[in-house]
């Protein structure tokens, strides 16, 4: 080959070969770049959303001195892994977004007692039946309609509304995702499954489906549908920021225990296999003691707090005043949601 | 350089045996030509005197030691034995000068005066040097590929039909450059071939290689004036072949009473003339007149075909005269022979071994 | 004639262990796709919910495949059979799509047109994306084919334009079926344009079935029909080739014939390519600079993690490279200098494994290394067998080429002139099959680099890649803060322009 071939081919390569090679002898490479347990280090899985995680995560240590290690995923398949790896897990702590992750585990009888001091720093209520996990964060189901479309009057006034044909092609939602599915975990656990498959038939034929909250948000937002169900705080959060998703929105909470104020509790456990169990408890304690609670509320996710005496955010309506509908949560069944789902032809 | 000694080379492919119990000596400082068809063995001879294809059985010898032997193995970059392909193989990503010192140890590869010394060697310009050889026409790539091979002074060079992939022109001055790069280098040589102008040109010696074996080994005049059968001659030029009787020293046949050279069977006998052994004279009123048919003029001579009167199981009767002696067709013209024949055995009830093919 | 020595042991042994490797993942998927019983699989697969999959997925392959072939056709022939102005500028400009992954354009069109989603946005964003995928083979194709037929066929009485359907087309078959078939096969596994668009494919049903339910059997039933499917394409492919010699018949130096006068053609001509340029091209780019202007500060703590994440990408880049030359080394070699029936299974593997969708591949390690061999499982180490095992034909075509450059009588004129084996491999071999194993590591790296669905499933968690921290941020439709990672991405993508034109322009 010529030598102007070669020089040519060396000069495409060397950049990359020389970026590279930084890359292998720099010392600033990212934590954690291979994940390893670190032996004497809380291991955390966590589905929670990164930045209250790692908030969590720092202020634990900065006040216990106990190092932490998080390992990120989703709710449903990270549930799935860890009943996967079983006892062979190298997870302490378990924490999810929405509660059904945490139930699936919890089955598997994978999860040890959580110590009562931590639920006694719970509002009231919240605690399951099991005693096996406990409430770190709460998020309420919600109506989010555009105004310019839609006015306030004719919006449903149940959730189970939206299975009659005439809000075909009028809604949206995220049935792929987690948080749906716990939202209609909820409606099966207070409906039942005849009348929960019905409306689940209903959302396959009738309703848009988008990638996650954010999308069914702003596609309201765009006018594209004038209703779509998800969670508060996407709401409250874009409101607090550059409203560009959510500007030309509104919210509706159903109320009345409809299943459409479905009240979704976020999980944290402690795997009964822990080697660092003591250390996983006093994790548990902490995010739901008032100073844990007052970290989420800082954080600016704008979930609610579930920290007796703790307020959340002011923007944020009180969660007593939602009148979401009781259910235990250890009662709520994903993998009975996600067979329905599958029947109806949404999964 | 040194000479080159095979004994009983068998050698093949799979389940087919190529060479049998070939046996070849190659005197120092000399080039022998192996003149062979195709499948006659030619390559696969080249190829076990380099080392590229262990032999069933044999030795080879060069400079006296053995190389290939009961118990003995040397791997083809110990031999000391160059082998130049039909195609130069020289390396695209060296230049010509790179090509060429190739071969010698790391601090003579920087010196160019032997890369000059042997572009001189085989009558290539010194500006060639730098060229690459994508850029050289065949002949000059040839010419590189021989000079790479001189340049580690090798104990022999193998050419394996180094000339067939040129056109006519280059052929003919290529080869005399080449004959005069291993003269001028004391080179022993082996140059395999297919054509036998090319074989009988530049040797010193020529073997004729035929199914597997050595027909006939021997210095180009003799194998040419005395071939050992028939089918050597055909193979080596054009023949006119005539019964005939042999008779005290002489053999009686068509063409008159003719001196035999060489061995001189008794009996019904073939014998061999040369075209160019025959001579036209003017027209006698004999039993060697002719006419003359087909004229093919090739400027410096011409090949004549000649009718006689009573031909007689004469095989096509031709002469070759120098050019300006052609004669017409339709001439009447006499026709004598020069020189001794050579005659063989009668093919009908000796028929020969095997046949050699071009 | 050549000696016919046997294959090696050892390489025949790691060559096949490679080619096992490659066709795991179809059996691990397999394997669990049944797990749960052939009844209940049945059950599964059989719903309207599958058909509708099946339909969509048809609907797509049968939209695009199509278009890109047309498209790709008409470009290399304006390019390089007419007098078009400025043909080289355009040849760059219409090879430069592959630089951008198909779900940054995605991303764009998006942006610059919310409306355009569903059926209508998938076909126009894949079939902007892969044209190239045609547009390549045909033009190098094109470039090379001699007029000698085309003239024939004039004397013969036949219209220039009768001439070129008559002896062209037929012998650009190859190309575009082997166009038609990439563009296929990244149609089946292509995941993040569908997802953005909201146009259900196999591929996001199993993305899907992976977040509710990891690794159990109804993902797999889906991957499995999604293998089905690929290799469907492949035997159709095989089919639509062609057994037709294209070879030049008879000896003669090829001469390019000449260039077709387009006249009052020009204009048109030069609005179609604009046209296409500026919609597989221009939208992407632009809409990424504007994005990167338009981001509010933050500009800091970003610009720190994309440092960071385009290390690791890198990094992750080169081992996969290495990883997948490594692998295809023995077999390449095989079926470069002991060509046999053996070695035939060889290279049909490997074009099996060329099929595999990403998403496939990084679903059955997954279930693989959780059920056999945990201790792999969430590795680095894994990520790069599943990098090896994806781009393995890439590199095995690199690397064939290249040891076709390094003959072997090279080697042994070399080591009739003195040299051992150790010398002659690194002055005659490795010169001589560098460049082309450089190529194929630098093709292999950029495909790792730009790589989403299999990374989605496999990197250790911890791991960030520029896809990863663009898909993430573009799934929360934060489009201001994916616009760097997706800059980043098509910045280092961009000499595979460069090195791609050449296969073009500088015909072997």
């Amino acid at each position: 080959m010529t030598r102007t071939h070669r020089l040519r081919t060396a000069a495409l390569i060397a950049p990359a070969l020389g970026l590279a090679l930084t890359a292998c002898s720099a010392g600033s490479a990212p934590p954690q770049e291979t994940f390893q347990a670190q032996p004497g280090v809380l291991q955390i899985y966590s589905s929670q959303h990164r930045n209250v995680t790692e908030a969590w995560a720092s202020g634990f240590t900065a006040r216990t001195g106990i190092r932490t290690q998080v390992r990120e995923g989703q709710d449903s398949s990270m549930g799935q892994m860890i009943v996967a790896e079983g006892e062979a897990s190298p997870a302490d702590v378990f924490l999810t977004e929405n509660s059904p992750a945490m139930t699936v585990v919890e089955r598997a009888g994978l999860l040890a007692p959580v110590a009562a001091t931590t639920h006694g720093q719970l509002s009231e209520g919240l605690a399951p039946s099991s005693g096996l996990w406990t409430p770190i964060a709460a998020r309420s189901t919600v109506l989010v309609y555009n105004p310019a479309q839609i006015s306030a009057d004719e919006l449903p006034s149940s959730i189970m509304d939206l299975a009659s044909p005439e809000w075909a092609g009028r809604w949206g939602g995220a049935p792929g995702g987690a948080d749906f599915q716990a939202i209609v975990a909820g409606m099966l656990a207070e409906r039942g499954e005849s009348e929960t498959a019905a409306w689940l038939k209903a959302l396959a034929d009738n309703a848009e489906v988008y990638q996650n909250n954010i999308a069914t948000m702003n596609a309201v937002n765009a006018g594209q549908v004038p209703i779509g169900i998800m969670y508060h705080y996407y709401w409250y959060r874009d409101q607090a920021g550059t409203k560009e998703g959510s500007a030309n929105t509104a919210l509706h909470y159903f109320g009345g225990q409809d299943p459409g104020a479905f009240v979704s509790l976020s999980a944290g456990g402690v795997l009964a296999s822990s080697d660092m169990s003591a250390e996983a408890q006093q994790f548990l304690a902490y995010i739901t003691s008032p100073e844990g609670q007052r970290i989420l509320v800082e954080s600016g996710s704008m979930e609610y707090a579930v920290g007796a005496g703790v307020e959340s955010d002011p923007a944020l309506p009180p969660l007593a005043g939602l009148y979401a509908p009781v259910v235990d949560p250890s009662a709520l069944n994903s993998e009975t949601v996600v067979s329905l789902m599958t029947d109806a032809g949404i999964l | 350089m040194s000479e080159v000694v095979l004994r009983g080379v068998t050698a093949g492919y799979g389940g087919e045996e190529v060479l049998s119990e070939v046996d070849l000596t190659v005197r120092e400082g000399t080039t022998t030509a192996v003149l062979g068809g195709s499948g006659s063995g030619k390559t696969t001879l080249l190829r076990v005197i380099a080392g590229f294809l262990p032999p069933r059985s044999g030795t080879v010898a060069v400079g006296g030691s053995p190389v290939v032997g009961p118990g003995t193995w040397v791997p083809p970059e110990r031999r000391g034995v160059a082998y130049v392909r039909q195609d130069g193989a020289l390396f695209p990503h060296l230049s010509v000068a790179g090509n060429i010192a190739f071969g010698l140890p790391r601090p003579r590869r920087r010196h160019r005066e032997r890369v000059l010394e042997l572009l001189d060697l085989v009558d290539l310009p010194a500006s060639m040097a730098d060229r690459r050889p994508d850029q050289l026409s065949g002949g000059q790539q040839q010419r590189v590929a021989l000079a790479r091979a001189l340049a580690p002074g090798p104990a022999l060079v193998l050419l394996d039909e180094p000339f067939s992939s040129l056109d006519a022109t280059l052929r003919a001055a290529t080869r005399e450059a080449t004959a005069r790069a291993l003269k001028g280098a004391g080179a022993t040589a082996i140059l395999v071939t297919h054509d036998q102008e090319e074989a009988l040109s530049i040797a010193d010696e020529v073997a004729i290689l035929a199914a597997g074996r050595f027909r006939q080994v021997g210095r180009p005049e003799v194998v040419y004036r005395e071939p050992v059968d028939t089918g050597v001659a055909t193979f080596l030029g054009d023949t006119v072949l005539l019964p005939g009787t042999a008779a005290h020293g002489q053999v009686e046949c068509r063409l008159g009473r003719l001196p035999v050279s060489g061995p001189q069977p008794g009996g019904l006998v073939e014998v061999m003339i040369r075209p160019e052994q025959i001579s036209l004279t003017a027209a006698t009123a004999g039993a060697l007149d002719a006419t003359v048919g087909r004229v093919t003029y090739f400027g410096h001579d011409a090949l004549v075909e000649l009718v006689l009167a009573d031909p007689a199981g004469v095989s096509p009767l031709r002469a070759r005269v120098m050019g300006p002696q052609a004669p017409a067709p339709g001439d009447r013209v006499g026709v004598s022979v020069q020189g001794p024949v050579r005659t063989f055995p009668d093919r009908r009830t000796n028929p020969p071994v095997a046949t050699v093919s071009g | 004639m050549q000696a016919s020595s046997r294959a090696p042991g050892g390489v025949l042994l790691l060559a096949t262990a490679v080619a096992a490797l490659t066709v795991l993942p179809l059996l691990g998927v397999v394997a669990n796709a049944l797990s749960a019983g052939t009844q209940l699989a049945a059950d599964y697969l059989f719903r309207p919910r599958v058909g509708e999959l099946l339909g969509n997925t048809a609907l797509l392959v049968g939209a695009t495949v199509p278009a890109t072939v047309v498209v790709g056709a008409i470009a290399a022939w304006l390019v390089e059979r007419t007098d078009l102005p400025g043909a080289g500028v355009w040849r760059g400009l219409l090879l430069a799509p592959l630089a951008v992954p198909a779900f940054v354009s995605a991303y764009a069109w998006v942006t610059v047109a919310p409306e355009l989603t569903g059926f209508t946005g998938a076909a126009l964003v894949t079939s902007m994306a892969y044209f190239p995928f045609v547009f390549l083979p045909a033009a190098a194709l094109l470039r090379a084919l001699d007029g000698g037929d085309e003239e024939a066929a004039r004397s013969l009485g036949l219209s220039p334009a009768a001439a070129v359907m008559r002896t062209v087309l037929p012998r650009l078959r190859p190309a575009l079926s082997g166009g038609a078939l990439l563009v296929t096969l990244h149609l089946l596994a292509e995941y993040g344009v569908l997802e953005m668009m909201r146009f259900q494919t196999f591929t996001t049903a199993i993305m899907q079935r992976y977040a509710v339910g990891f690794s159990d059997a109804s993902g797999s039933l889906l991957a499995s029909v999604l293998l089905g499917l690929c290799l469907l394409a492949l035997v159709a492919e095989v089919l639509a080739r062609g057994r037709r010699r294209v070879a030049q018949v008879g000896a003669g130096a090829p001469r390019r014939p000449a260039p077709a006068r387009l006249g009052a053609w020009t204009a048109p001509a030069l609005a179609f390519l604009t046209a296409l340029v500026s919609a597989s091209l221009l939208v992407p780019i632009v809409t990424v600079i504007r994005w990167l202007v338009a981001a509010p500060s933050g500009a800091g703590p970003v610009g720190a993690h994309l440092a960071q994440v385009t290390i690791s990408t890198l990094g992750l880049a080169l081992l996969g490279a290495a990883a997948a030359t490594t692998a295809a080394l023995p077999g390449a070699w095989l079926l470069a200098r002991h060509h046999s029936a053996r070695t035939l299974l060889l290279e049909r593997a490997t074009y099996l494994a060329s099929a595999l969708p990403g998403v496939v591949v990084g679903l059955a390690l997954v279930t693989l290394s959780v059920r056999w061999a945990r201790p792999m499982y969430q590795t680095v180490g894994l990520i790069v067998v599943a990098y090896a095992i994806l781009f393995l034909p890439r590199a095995m075509v690199s690397l064939r080429a290249g040891l076709a450059a390094s003959r072997p009588e090279l080697a042994e004129a070399a080591r009739s002139l003195g040299l051992g084996g150790g010398a002659t491999f690194r002055r005659v071999v490795l010169p001589l099959i560098g460049p082309s194993v450089l190529t194929g590591m630098v093709l292999v790296a950029l495909a790792v680099g730009t790589e989403l669905t299999a990374t989605l499933l496999l990197a250790p968690t911890g791991t960030d890649t520029l896809a990863l921290a663009f898909w993430r941020e573009a799934s929360e439709l934060d489009y201001a803060a994916a616009a760097p990672y997706a800059a980043v991405m098509v910045a280092l993508s961009a000499p595979l322009t460069i090195l791609l034109r050449r296969q073009i322009v500088e015909v072997p």
